[in-house]
């Protein structure tokens, strides 16, 4: 069982490391056009709402937390307090998720869209479309990850109602956990990068 | 040949994940701070800096890598590679210089040939189409 659950974890730690290396593409990406275009980036990044993001860090933040606390449930065989620790990371990933589909639909509203679609009127500082395009990629992608992981944790919820887990198998929420935790890393990194430039 | 999950991956408890979690919420609160500070062209590197502490709390407590030396390997086994990624990158960034008469030490008399506005070999101050001397 040990070697198995080794295995297992050992597959998960190599596709987060390909992980890492997808979201490093774009965030070279950003840096080379934000060295190039630095007065773009700092006019477009206005259009963010900081106030928003700092939530959204905070949430996913607590999420991670509540996941490794389920983590925790599992492998000291609290079924129940794992179910509630699971469930309340899946509802701060639906707060994520809503605050950024908010932030969406109001960039939408604006005409602040990426490449060809910038339409928004009135601007000072030329090439703000760039930053659009890099902001809607990465949190985009992100976005999806988040997507994934709330499926992946409802199904390892549905398993841990059904009973499956104990101290003595909980591989499949470790790793969903590992995974939960990437997406909050690279949230981490995204945040700064994009809502706090100064 | 018995190991239980308990043997080979120690349990942490819920204390010191809400340490984790209140450190990470300060480090929150502490980068939004340094965004309205003014390091000058420190600023993102500051901000970069902030935000590797939390990353490697998340990793170390959350991801449980400070037990896990192996998958602490993998790990940054690819954060290496990020790292000559974007440090080559950086190389090749930083050294693309567009070299004008006007941006040279000792100043080029203009010639036919090498008009002040056209790129130029800083040694000799030809024009970058011509031979080398």
């Amino acid at each position: 069982m040990g070697q198995q659950f080794d295995a297992a974890k050992i597959g998960m730690w190599l596709f987060l490391v390909t992980e890492v290396l997808l979201f490093g593409g774009l965030f070279v990406g950003y840096g080379i056009m934000h060295a190039r275009h630095p007065e773009a980036f700092l006019a477009a990044h206005h259009h963010l709402d900081k106030t928003m993001g700092a939530i959204n860090t905070v949430v996913l933040l607590i999420s991670s937390f509540t996941m490794v606390l389920a983590v925790w449930a599992a492998q000291t065989s609290k079924r129940n307090l794992c179910i509630l620790f699971l469930l309340i990371t899946l509802l701060c990933a639906g707060v994520f998720m809503g605050v950024k589909y908010n932030e969406y639909s109001h960039k939408f509203h604006e005409g602040l869209l990426p490449g060809k679609y910038y339409s928004h009127q009135g601007d000072t500082v030329p090439g703000q479309f760039m930053f659009f395009s890099f902001y809607f990629m990465m949190t985009g992608l992100h976005g999806i990850h988040v997507l994934l992981g709330m499926i992946v944790i409802a199904w390892i919820l549905f398993r841990t109602i059904r009973g499956d887990f104990s101290s003595e198998y909980y591989s499949p929420v470790d790793i969903t956990g590992l995974y939960w935790h990437l997406v909050d890393l690279i949230w981490i990194y995204v945040f700064p990068l994009m809502y706090l430039i100064s | 040949m018995e190991h239980t999950a308990e043997h080979t991956h120690p349990v942490t408890g819920p204390v010191t994940y809400a340490k984790v979690l209140g450190a990470l919420l300060v480090l929150t609160v502490v980068t939004v701070y340094a965004s309205y500070l003014d390091f000058g062209s420190m600023n993102t590197v500051v901000a970069l800096l902030i935000a590797s502490v939390k990353a490697s709390l998340v990793a170390l407590f959350f991801m449980h890598l400070r037990h896990d030396k192996f998958n602490a390997v993998i790990f940054l086994g690819g954060l290496l590679f990020l790292a000559i990624f974007m440090i080559w990158t950086l190389f090749d960034i930083g050294t693309r210089v567009t070299v004008l008469p006007s941006n040279l030490k000792t100043p080029v008399q203009e010639f036919p040939g090498a008009p002040l506005n056209k790129p130029v070999r800083p040694q000799t101050g030809q024009p970058l189409g011509a031979p080398a001397p």
